[in-house]
Order: structure tokens, then sequence, then C-alpha cells
């Protein structure tokens, strides 16, 4: 047994350390007001004190922290994209990852459990082989592999998907990994909260106050505040706060949702996603199954549930794994998330002066959390967009110019 | 040691038979209609189950489908429920989650762990060294979870239905009843749902010896079932509420998705534990447990039992375990039993002591209850201990107070507060057609929760005949508290339990408060609290007091976390229901099935990839290309989008979405026809033909034939045109009759004059082939001189049947897919999302001259104007030599130069036309030249180099599209 | 499942439809800002929206204003109401 937990058992007073502040009141003015206090908000909070030694900082979240996307995502993290632009980027991501646990002497319980994304069609297996290519090319561990590599790795998965549309070979992503999202966004706030970082939950932006073009000051359901810069981190929720400072974007609001079963021992170690299926699916390490499926088809700001996605998603999980048949669904629930057109996120800087956007993040926001903050404060501290997410500016759409990852990310997990 | 009682007087059971089953190979016995619980309980086996973490001896708690830690498996189940699940002859179980068996779990130490294993202790340990976390994970995740899976389980079918009601009632309790039959007195049909397998509710366990609810009971059932107008469905879970009253009726044997005009939830409350050292263990119940498993199952719940109260229901089950024999050694109450009603001096009466202002200091015993510890509370909840009093009993019933089973009204938008008066969550504000009756309303007594039943089915009849409901939701809730609100005491040894699903002590509440997580959903993220299966349902309560004390606030000021489908976990096989699948098969099935061919998926669509043996794949398909190219070949083509498109405006809709200008297209002739969406990017090709002035046939690629004339409908919406759009997908079959043979073929079977002159490329005409009438058009997918035919799908079998009966004469050959593709890809045609992408333009695919930038508008016209300057990449052709023998080459390899991605292979395959492979390739610009090399690099590495060529590979000047053979011969 | 009320047929369940997001007219003649503006921007925050439905078994278009927050279908629009003329092309050959 670890040594902390004989601490515990030796001294049962021990009391462990707050993870975040008690609330305290707002202060008048900070050098930079993150809205969000989601895993990026709070990972933008950690580096900017971490990297940048910058800490008069406030993150204002209205509800609770990681209570957003952070906290309602299936916390699936791969770096398997199409793009250059998209695998470098999410490449970097996950190699901070792998580090987070030991960064912030907290378990994620980041899982390396591979990440099949199975082809059931011949243009699929064509994707398929174009993302491993990409992937490839950039020293990430992806292949196209046939039937009989997921039926050694899966042998309990019906590769005939019940004599329709059968499994014909998929992408293996050997990095691909969970970890405990709510883990990920405590371990940041409570990193950026040591670094003397403020955290206020419970504190909703009403306004931002802008005077010729740049950023002066936030309103805020405590009061009001000044700042020179705000960096908005609020997937899901983004077009609320750009509609304060006037600035249009091409992000659209869509349900995602989820559900787990009760838990049962271990059977599923590896990720499975299917495009065709419109479905995925993880066991997570308590022992539940986590399934999602594509958004919602139509623009919604809500997180309600819909009978109709659990039926399609029973429908369509029976195919791979009849015998889960006799398990039973627990719980189902919704984020709201950002669509981009291209399925690539709006990073960096806008045209006002002193206003950084993180949006965008459509049903992958979660595997950026880590770079997205890094980016992200960087891009802040500098007032120049970090070189990785120079693709995903905003200005793309005004010069027409896309980021091509729709083939890899409209099944998104 | 039997603890049956007589027969009671609403009991479930059936004396006249027993029924045998086995717990983990020992013999018990019950009655039908018994559940697995009851049954042990009354054979004296008061270790039902373990708990989750620790693995601690676990009994009875509510009987109401919420005991999560009496789970049992068998060889088809698992997560059986033993509190609702009923016996039967022969039924096998073991307990879930217990290695070495429920008497002899090896994890039963775990307990003695439990100072390790404080709340959270895993996000704080086992990450470091990191090379330790996968064994540590593995050990973690064989601990965790529940239920095993047997792999060997196939999918069970079964059915789901639609039901409508005007009035949905759940919970078929006193005002669940009430409701249902005043509704459907005012002329509503009523569907009356309750879990349970009979209607009563508490009526038939909280109200057995209650002259008053003697001839209510008699009266509503008696009225319930004589009416018409209302629908039981018992054993039925209202699974959630979704959008628009729309709530899946889960029944044992399917779900029933039922659109319901208006709802009552009178689905009562759930009773919430006591928290105090040992509260867990076996013999510790609920007080509505004991009386359930007293009136339904007619079993003593214990020989001596200490009950602890805090309302008035507690008194009334003190009374009804006197009834049912068992001796009362104490009553704590929580506060005044002088406030309540005389129910406390009947029972002092019968010589019951009773202790005001006590609360339990702790529970003894280690497989069960052996005696309880009880102590005045002083202030602050804290209990002197010096005043403390201990009693021999081995049963401990709780009725310290409730939680609303309110979940359907929270997902149906309503609001819900806590009633400082009754102590309990009640609901403030429901959304219109949404009405709570009864006790989850907060009214208590009998008489009231009819009166509050009658007024929720006057509120939901006058919604439904239009009206303003008028009722008063707060005429008849109860005045005085029901629930304590605090009914929990610290112990300094803790195994005080909150959670019973997840093993979490108070403690670990306050731990998690302590380290920051301090709202609901923060301390129910790190805690797990409310997170096991039964949701929280004896947790989320407590847990929202111990946080409310901790923070010094109010239970509104601390919030709830919101309550999720599903009330009750449902099975994956019953949410799937049936299993349906499109399959779409041309009207030629058949005939590809008898001439061989293998078929592939495109789409919904099962098309022929080729036709003959898989072992001659290769052979058959260069087969089928030489049949067109010297020959002739038939392709069945009926997956095509087919549109007709008639009216005075159907020139000007076409030219406004097609790339390419359509106004001036001339009668009988056709016209390639391209469409971008508005950011430029090609989304579908096909054909426009024009028969008439006013009369259009268009025709659009497989997989966007829906989508095509959905977009064409909308277009002629939004710009108010005069058009009339018929799909004509599925009612028309098509075939290309490809080769330099077709025109002698087709010549032999129609009128029409199919001269160069008078039918010429890319004409379209009318006229009958065989006797069927027809469209026939002359396109050049393929190359060759051929003929699409277009007949109705009743026709299309006899037709295709006369083709290949009188083209044998010509080596007529079949073809499929794949030789299609090879085929199009010798003349340099892209297949729309194969050679172009998400964001691939008319000019990246080498194809300006589809795009007639003059035209004044087209959907994406002013996007392209922006963008073709600015085309970055272009799809070129590429060949390998004749004996090229490298690696082989596959679609969406990269294309590699000066290291870096430069592009990717489109199309490459062998034609058997040329005799090498060739293929398409989008490539950034400066790579792109005649001759210029195209280094690809295979998947393992190597880098072929190709050479760049013009397209088409094959026929540059397309004179095979004229190429016939009997014209030929004839010079 | 979200029912949605069709002005002629009454409500009909949310299966039936084909989302078709959100009306726009495309700026005939506008720069090439306001164009990309117009391919790309969408009204993203809650609020009344006003949408293109399809219904497949009847194949017909409706365009509804709908409250995106709510998800509430406040009113139908017909659709000579967004109706806009193509710019002049040849006339009808």
């Amino acid at each position: 047994m670890p040594w902390r937990l004989l601490k515990f058992a030796l001294n049962p007073n021990h009391s462990e350390p707050r993870f975040f502040p008690p609330e305290t009141p707002l202060k008048e003015r900070y050098d930079m007001v993150i809205i969000g206090g989601g895993g990026h908000g709070l990972a933008c909070a950690y580096y900017l004190a971490r990297e940048h030694g910058v800490t008069n900082v406030a993150v204002l979240e209205q509800g609770y922290l990681g209570g957003g996307n952070t906290g309602r995502n299936t916390t699936i993290v791969r770096s398997n994209y199409l793009t250059p632009e998209g695998v470098q980027f999410y490449d970097a991501s996950l190699k901070l990852f792998e580090d987070l646990a030991e960064d912030f002497d907290l378990n994620i319980f980041y899982s390396n459990r591979g990440h099949y994304t199975l082809a059931h069609t011949d243009s699929a297996m064509r994707t398929m082989r174009w993302r491993a290519e990409v992937n490839k090319h950039f020293g990430i561990d992806s292949e196209v592999v046939d039937r009989s590599h997921i039926a050694a790795n899966v042998p309990d998965m019906d590769l005939d998907c019940g004599g329709d549309a059968p499994v014909l070979g998929a992408l293996w992503h050997a990095p691909g990994a969970v970890a405990r999202h709510d883990a990920v966004a405590w371990g940041y706030g409570r990193g950026a909260y040591q670094r003397g970082v403020e955290i206020h939950q419970k504190t909703r932006v009403t306004g931002i106050k802008v005077d010729d073009g740049k950023v002066r000051g936030v309103s805020t359901s405590r009061g009001d505040i000044a700042c020179d810069k705000v960096i908005s981190m609020v997937a899901g929720s983004s077009p609320r706060i750009t509609s304060m400072v006037g600035l249009e974007t091409p992000i659209e609001i869509y349900p995602l949702q989820a559900c787990v079963t009760e838990p049962v021992k271990p059977f599923l170690d590896t990720i499975i996603v299917s495009g065709s299926l419109h479905a995925y699916v993880s066991q997570s390490s308590r022992g539940e199954l986590v399934m999602g499926a594509s958004v919602d088809p139509n623009v919604l700001h809500s997180t309600r549930s819909s009978f109709d996605f659990v039926e399609e998603l029973a429908d369509k999980m029976l195919d791979l794994f009849p015998f889960t048949g006799r398990l039973r669904v627990m719980r189902q629930w919704a984020g709201m998330s950002d669509i981009t057109p291209d399925f690539a996120p709006i990073m960096g800087k806008t045209p006002i002066e002193g206003f950084y956007l993180d949006a965008g993040w459509g049903t992958w926001g979660f595997k950026a959390t880590p770079i997205s903050g890094k980016t992200m404060a960087w891009t802040a501290v500098n007032d120049r967009n970090h070189e990785l997410i120079e693709p995903f500016r905003l200005e793309r759409f005004a010069d027409f110019v896309q980021v091509g990852e729709r083939g890899a990310a409209s099944v998104g997990h | 040691m039997s603890c049956r009682l007589p027969i009671q007087p609403f009991e479930w059971l059936d004396r006249h038979q027993r029924v045998r089953f086995t717990l983990e190979g020992r013999g018990f016995e019950g009655y039908p209609g018994d559940c697995v619980s009851s049954a042990l309980w009354a054979s004296g086996q008061r270790l039902l189950g373990r708990s989750f973490k620790y693995h601690r001896p676990r009994g009875l708690l509510s009987l109401a489908n919420h005991d999560i830690n009496a789970l049992y498996e068998n060889a088809d189940d698992t997560h059986i429920r033993g509190d609702v699940t009923p016996i039967s002859a022969g039924l096998q179980l073991s307990a879930t989650n217990t290695p070495g068996g429920l008497w002899h779990d090896r994890m039963r130490w775990l307990g003695r762990l439990s100072p390790m294993l404080r709340v959270g202790f895993y996000y704080k340990a086992f990450h470091s060294p990191r090379r330790l976390f996968p064994f540590w994970e593995g050990v973690i995740r064989r601990a965790a979870g529940l239920g095993k899976v047997n792999t060997a389980w196939r999918r069970q079918v079964t059915p789901k239905w639609y039901t409508h009601c005007e009035v949905l009632v759940i919970g078929a309790g006193p005002a669940g009843m009430q409701a249902a039959l005043h509704a459907a007195e005012g002329g509503a049909r009523v569907i009356l749902v309750d879990e349970n397998p009979h209607i009563g509710g508490s009526l038939d366990y909280a109200w057995v010896h209650d002259s008053e609810a003697a001839s209510i009971r008699v009266q509503l059932k008696q009225a319930i079932k004589a009416h018409p107008g209302i629908q039981v469905m018992t054993g039925t879970v209202a699974g959630g509420w979704y959008a628009d009253q729309w709530i899946p009726l889960c029944t044992p044997d399917g779900i029933a998705k039922t659109r319901a005009g208006t709802m009552i939830v009178a689905s009562g409350l759930l009773e919430q534990p006591a928290v105090f050292h040992n509260n867990d263990l076996p013999g510790v119940m609920l007080a509505s447990g004991a009386q359930r498993l007293v009136a339904r199952y007619a079993v003593q719940p214990c020989r001596r039992a200490l009950l602890l109260v805090a309302n008035d229901e507690g008194y009334r089950a003190a009374l009804d375990m006197v009834a049912a024999g068992v001796e009362l050694v104490a009553v704590a109450d929580l506060g005044d039993p002088d406030a309540r009603s005389a129910l406390a001096d009947e029972l002092r009466s019968e010589g019951v002591p009773v202790f005001a202002r006590h609360m339990i200091h702790e529970a003894e015993g280690s497989d069960g209850v052996t005696g309880a510890v009880i102590a005045p509370r002083i202030a602050d909840g804290q209990l002197d201990l010096s005043a403390s009093r201990r009693f021999a009993c081995d049963g401990i019933l709780m009725s310290v107070g409730w939680a609303p089973a309110a979940h359907l009204l929270y997902q149906a938008g309503g609001k819900l507060g806590y009633d400082e008066r009754i102590g309990q969550i009640v609901p403030r504000e429901l959304p219109d057609g949404v009405y709570a009756a009864g006790r989850v309303n907060g009214v208590f007594a009998l008489a009231d929760q009819l009166q509050d039943a009658r007024r929720a089915a006057a509120d939901a009849l006058a919604v439904l005949a239009g009206h303003t409901p008028k009722g008063d939701p707060l005429r008849w809730r109860s005045r005085d508290c029901h629930s304590a609100d605090w009914p929990i005491a610290e112990h300094p040894k803790g195994k005080n339990f909150v959670d019973m699903d997840e093993d979490l002590q108070l403690r670990d509440l306050l731990d998690a408060a302590a380290e920051g997580f301090d709202n609901i959903e923060l301390i129910k993220r790190f805690s797990t609290v409310g997170m096991g299966p039964s949701q929280g349902k004896h947790a989320n309560m407590n847990a929202i007091r111990v946080l409310a004390r901790t923070l010094g606030q109010t239970i509104d000021q601390t919030g709830s976390t919101t309550a999720r489908p599903f009330y009750h976990p449902q099975r994956l096989d019953h949410l799937a229901g049936r299993r349906f699948r499109v399959h779409q098969r041309s009207a030629l099935h058949e005939q590809h099935v008898a001439a061989g061919a293998m078929f592939m998926e495109a789409g919904h669509w099962q098309r022929p990839d080729y036709y003959g043996s898989p072992a001659e794949r290769e052979d058959q398909i260069r087969a089928e290309v030489r049949a067109v190219r010297n020959g002739l070949g038939i392709i069945d083509v009926s997956t095509l989008g087919k549109i007709e498109v008639l009216g005075p405006d159907a020139a000007r809709l076409l030219d406004a979405v097609y790339t390419m200008r359509m106004t001036n297209v001339k009668q009988g002739m056709t016209r390639y026809a391209l469409s971008v969406d508005e950011t430029g990017v090609i989304v579908d090709d096909g054909i426009v033909g024009r028969l008439g002035a006013d009369r259009f046939y268009v025709t659009t690629t497989t997989s966007h034939a829906a989508a095509s004339y959905r977009q064409l409908g909308r277009y002629t919406a939004e710009w108010g045109l005069n058009v009339r759009i018929l799909n004509r997908t599925g009612q028309l079959a098509a075939m290309n009759l490809a080769g330099p043979h077709s025109r002698r073929l087709l010549a032999t079977l129609t009128d029409l004059d199919l001269s160069e002159d008078a039918f010429p490329y890319l004409g379209i005409r009318e006229a009958e082939v065989a006797g069927i009438p027809a469209r026939l058009m002359r396109v050049g997918f393929v190359g060759e001189l051929g003929y699409e035919i277009h007949v109705p799908y009743t026709c299309a079998a006899e037709l295709w049947q006369r083709l290949m009966a009188d083209g044998d004469d010509y080596g007529i050959r079949p073809f499929g897919v794949e030789a299609q593709r090879r085929l199009r890809l010798e003349k340099g045609h892209i297949i729309v999302g194969q050679d172009s992408d998400g964001l691939t333009t008319p000019y990246e695919a080498g194809m300006p001259w589809s795009v007639h930038l003059k035209k004044p508008f087209f959907v994406g016209r002013q996007t392209l104007e922006v963008l073709q300057p600015r085309t970055a990449r272009q799809l070129v052709g590429f060949a390998l030599p004749t004996n090229y023998t490298g690696p082989e080459l596959c679609e969406c390899l990269l294309v590699i130069a000066d290291g870096n991605i430069r592009g990717r292979v489109t199309s490459v395959s062998y034609s058997p036309t040329l005799g090498h492979l060739i293929g398409l390739a989008m490539i950034d610009k400066p790579l792109a030249g005649i001759d210029q090399p195209l280094p690809i690099r295979t998947t393992d590495g190597r880098i072929v180099e190709a050479r760049q060529v013009a397209t088409p590979f094959y026929d540059p000047e397309g004179l095979r599209q004229r190429a016939d053979l009997q014209l030929a011969e004839a010079v | 499942m979200k029912l949605i009320p069709l002005p002629d047929l009454g409500p009909r369940p949310r299966s039936e439809f084909d989302y078709g997001g959100e009306l726009r007219r495309p700026p005939m003649g506008a720069d090439t800002a306001l164009w990309a503006a117009y391919v790309f921007n969408r009204q993203g925050a809650p609020g009344l929206l006003r949408e293109w439905w399809y219904h497949r078994p009847t194949g017909a278009w409706y365009l509804f204003e709908r409250d995106t927050l709510a998800d509430r279908f406040i009113r139908h629009i017909p659709v000579q109401d967004i109706q806009y003329e193509l710019p002049s092309a040849d006339p009808a050959v």
C-alpha cells in the first residue's frame, strides 16, 4: 500500500489541505480574467501562474468547478487526428496529459487503454488509412489494422455487428487513453490556487466592458472588475460571451449526450469508437460502461436528455457487444457543444484587443485541456497566437480557410 | 427459524404453493409472490449481501427497489435486485461482488482498512511512480464494479410500443388512485402506472390497520377496476420525463413509449435512513421497509425492535410492528413525542417506553443487530453519552424523514425547494400540464391526500379542456414536520453510513467539504455520494443536510443535484427494442444474385461489387472492364438519385443550384450537374436533362439522392419559384448499357432513331425499349458509347433479362461497382467524396470548366469567385510503369516532398485497358505538372516515384463515345 | 420525443424531420468580408431563432421561430414572408 494511505491510517486526525479556496470577495482589478472554471480555464490559470508568473488572475465560474463540459464528457484522450495542425496540437496535449498526475501530485487515473476507430465501409477504411498515414508522419502510433487485430484485443466484440455493416478493420491508436475528468480540473484548479490565482465559483459574467476596441473590465453577478485581458474559455456557452463584445462567430450550440450503465467487473479494456454506428464506449475504472454518440441533430441550449438518444445508442451498442443487453443504463446526461463548420476549435486573439477566445471545442475539448491552457496562457501573455494554435484563429473564416478536420472529428471521441 | 407471519390482509403471497430456490448452493423456500429478500428474511437469512467497498454484511433496507446491497447474479442476469425480484422455482443465485461467496467473502477484512481508504484516497495515491499505476489500476478496477458480465449472453429482442393518454398518473398509492379515478370520471383517458405488482401503494402497507383507509381502499380499487377509462399498468416504471410529455413506461416485457397530455406525479416519498454507527447492520431498516415486509410478504422484520422516529409515520409503523408480534423495546423520538398525534400515547399505553429527544448513538453487533445505544440529544446535534441507554434488540427501525420521489418533476422542469415546516423538499413551481399529488407534494393525512389528488386531477382536466387550472397545490399540504433536520450522529469509530451504495461514512463527506469540495455537485463528484446504482435515493438528502450544516447554509442554499433518467436502471435490451436495419435493394437485385454477384454496401443499398467468385475477384473485374471497352456491358445504376423538375421556373431553379449554366440546355440534351455548398465545396454531381421547355430530369449520386431532392425543394420555397419537384429515385430503375455494341443491341429493341445525328452524345430521349416506356440518356461516365436506360421499377427485371438474353450474341456481361470505378478512373472522372474531401472546390478538382462564374447567381458562386485565385491544391493524374513491381499502392497514401506532406492519393488501381497502375492525387499546386514526379510514401515508409500524366488516361479525345462496332464493321 | 407543431397537420414527432438550420439570406453583391460572415457566422447565442425544418413524410419545408433555450416552437413563418428574388438571370429559355 502506498505510504500516503498509511499516513492516513496512522494519523486519523490528519486533515488534508484544501483544493480550492473558500469564497472571498472579488478584487477591483486583476491583470487577467478567465471566464470559465472548467478544465481549460483552470489549466490556463495554472500555466499563467506556473510558466509566466502571472498570478493576479481571477477565474470566474458561473456554477461550480468543472461543472460544464469538463464534468460531462466521456474522458477520452487521443491524438489520431487527420490534419497536420490537429495531429500536432493534440499530440502535444496527450504528452502533457501523461505527466499531469505527477505534476499535480494527484492521481487523474490516466489510463492508457488503446483506442480503436472501427471502419464498416470502404470509405471509412480509406479515411482510417489517411489518418494513420498522417499520424505516422508525425511519429504518432496509429495504424490501420484488420479484424484479427481487433479480435485479439477485444475478443468479446461481435465484428459482424449482428449481420449488418460488419467491421472491416480499424484505426488502432495505442496511446488512446481515458482519464478521470473531474480530477484533471481539480488538479489544475488546486495548482493555480496554490500559486496565487483566485477562483470564484457561482460568479456569473454578465457583461464585458470594451472601449475603443479594447477590453477594460468585466461585470459579474458579484460586481464589476477591471482588467485589460479577458480569456473566454466557456465551450458550450461561447456565443453568450462573444455576443457581449459584439463578436460574430460560426459557433452553434448542439447538445451532446452520454450515459453510463451500472458498474460491472472489468471486461473491456480498450476504447471503441464506431463512426458508422455513431457510438463509442469505454469502461471506467469504476466499472461503468461509458457510452455516447454524435451530437444531437439540431441547435439547442440545454442539457436535457432525450430518450431517442439512449434507444438508438443501446441498439447500436448491442450490435458490437450483444451480451451487454442485460446491463442496465443507470444515468444519462448531456452537455452543450460549440460546433464549428470545420470541426476545429477557434483559439487565440480576436479583433478586440485583450479579448482572447478558446472556443469551438465541439465534442473533443477534454482531450485538448492541457494544451489549450498552455497555449492560451502563452497567447494572452505575449498577445500573439502561439504557433500551435495559429491554424485555429478566428480570422480563418474571413479568409475562407477551413481546417480539414471534418473527416476525423465528425464522430469526435 | 421462520419469521413468517399468519396471513396478512393485503399480502402478495400465494400460500397454496411453495417455491424453492438456492443462494450459493443453500436451499431456501418461499411462496409465489415473495421477492428474494423477503423469502430469505422469512427463512431467518439476514445476511443478504455485502457492501460495495468494505464488503460489510448488509440486510434489508427499503424493500422498495433501492436495496443495492442485496444484489444477485445468475447464469442469465446480473444486478438482480433482491428486494423486488420475485422468486421462481429453480432460481439459482449468488451474491454479486463477494469473492469467496456471500458467507465467506475474502474481502470482508477491507473494512479494517477504512482509515486508509479515506474519501478520495485513490486520487492521492498510486500515481507515483508512474510505472506502477497500471498495476494499482488493475487492483482498483477488479475491486470496483459489482456484477459479472457473461460474454456468452445474446441480445434478447423485446418489443417497444406506443401508447397515448390524456392523463398519466405515476404511482398507484392513495393519491395516485384517487387522481386517476377523478380524471377518468371527468372524461379523460387515463393510464395509471405503478412499479409494484399490485396497486395500492402505501395504503396497503402503511395504513393496514386504519379504519378510514379500509373503506377508501375498497372504494378506490373497485372503482378503478370498473372504470373503462383507466388503463392500469403495474410492474411498470416511468423511466424518465422527456420533452413534450414523452415518457417511457418500462414494463417487465418491454417499453411503452407514452405521449401523455398531462402528468400527475403521485410517486410518494423515499424514506431516508438515520446516520449512526453501524446503521448498516442487517436488522437496521427503514420503518416503511419493515411495514412492506409485514404487509406484502407477511414476514416479521425482527423479534425485538428499537424504533427511531421523528414523525407520525414512525408511530404508526410502531403499532404495525406490535400487531405483527414484534416486541418494541423502546421508541427514541428525535423530537417531542407529545407534539405529535395521539399515537405516542397509544404506544405508551401498550407499555412501550418512549424517549423524547433521543438519537441512536450506535447499533451493536457484528453480523446483525444485537443491541442499540440511544442517548439524549443536546444542542447542535450532539448526544449526551453520559445519559445513554442500551437495549438488547435484533432490529432497529428508522422513521426519521423523507425525500420526494420527484425525479420526473425535476426532469419536466419543475422547481422544487425545501419546506422548513415539514422538513421536506417539495414542488414550488411546476410546468403546465404537470402536477404533483399526495406525499410527493407534502400532503400526508390520508383524507388530505385524496383531496390533493382531486385537485391535481381537476387541474389536469381543466388544462385538457383548454381552461386555466385553478387548484391550489398548497391547500392540503401538511403543517407539521415529518422529517428531522439532523437525523445524524457522529461517532469516533465512524461506520455511520450516509451512502450505502458507495459505503460513504459521515466523515467522508465532512472531509470532502473540508478539502474544498463544498458545494453539492463537487462533494458528489469527489466523494461519489449518490453515484451508485440507486443514484442516491437514500443518500442525497442526508448529504445535503450534512453539507448545509457544515456550511451554515439552508437546504435551499445548498441545493440538490439533478435527478437524471432513469428512475431505475433500464436494460440495454429493453432500450434497444426490436432491431431494425434499413436495407435497400434495387429492383434488379434478384438478377444480380442469379448472375453470381458479390455485393457491397453503398449506404443502405446493396450493390454488386463484381460478379463471380471471390477467389477470382481481380480477374472478374478486369474481364468486366474489358467487356465494356471491347464489347458490351451492363450495370445497374438504380441507386442514383432521380428527380423530375417541372414548371415555368424549372430552368431558373437548376441554374441557381448547379455551377454550370442550365437555362441554355437544349431540349433533348443533358449537361453535367455539379453542385457546391455555400463554402464552395463540392457536394454532389449528376446529370441535368431537358425533356421540354419546363421539364427537366435530374440525376444525383447515390449517397446524396435524398439531400439533393430536399435542397431543391427548399430553394424552390426560398426563391418563390413556380416549380414542382418529384422524387423518382425509388420509382425508377436504371441501367447503363455500355460498350461499342450497345447501339446495335438497343436498335433491335426500340423504334427510336439511334443514329448519331438523331440521338447524339449527351442526348436524352423518351421512347419504348422492348415495349417498356423508358428514358434514355447517352452518358459518358465509363467512357464508351452507352445508354443509361431509366424505366419503371416494375419493368426493370424484364428489360434486364431481355438485354442480357439478346446481348448474348455480343458477349454482354454485367459489371459491378468496382469495374465502373476503374472505367471512370481511366477516364479521369472524379467520385465525389473519394477524390474530393470536405474542403475540395471544383478548381482543386481540376474542373474549372464546370463553374460558370458569369452567371449572376448560383449557390456558392461568390465564394468560388474568391477561392478561384487562391486555389492551392490540384487533383492530378499519375501513372506507374507497366513493369512496376514495387510495394502495393492504395488510396490515402501520402505524397511526400522534402519530408513534408504535400498531398494524398485519392484513387489508384490497375487499369486493365492500359495495363498499368493509374491514379489521382490531390497535391499542393506547386508540385503539379505533367511528367513531374509524384513521390508516394507507402505504408511501410518507402517512397514510390510515380509520374504525373494528363487525364483522361484513356481516350482523351472522347472518340469512344461514338465508337460503334456496327458502324465500324459496316465501313 | 419533441413534437413539432405543423400549421396544417398538427403536432408531429421530431423523428419525422430533418433539421435545416438557421434561416439566412445571402447578401447579394456584398463585399468579401460581408460574404464570408454570411457563409460562416451564425446566431450562436440562445434566443429566438428562425429555422428550416424538413418534414420527410410530406416532403415539405417549414419555417419556425423557436426559442433555442427553452426548446419551444414559438410560431410558424409562412415561406412567403421570407422569399427573395433570385438575381435576375436570363429569362427562362
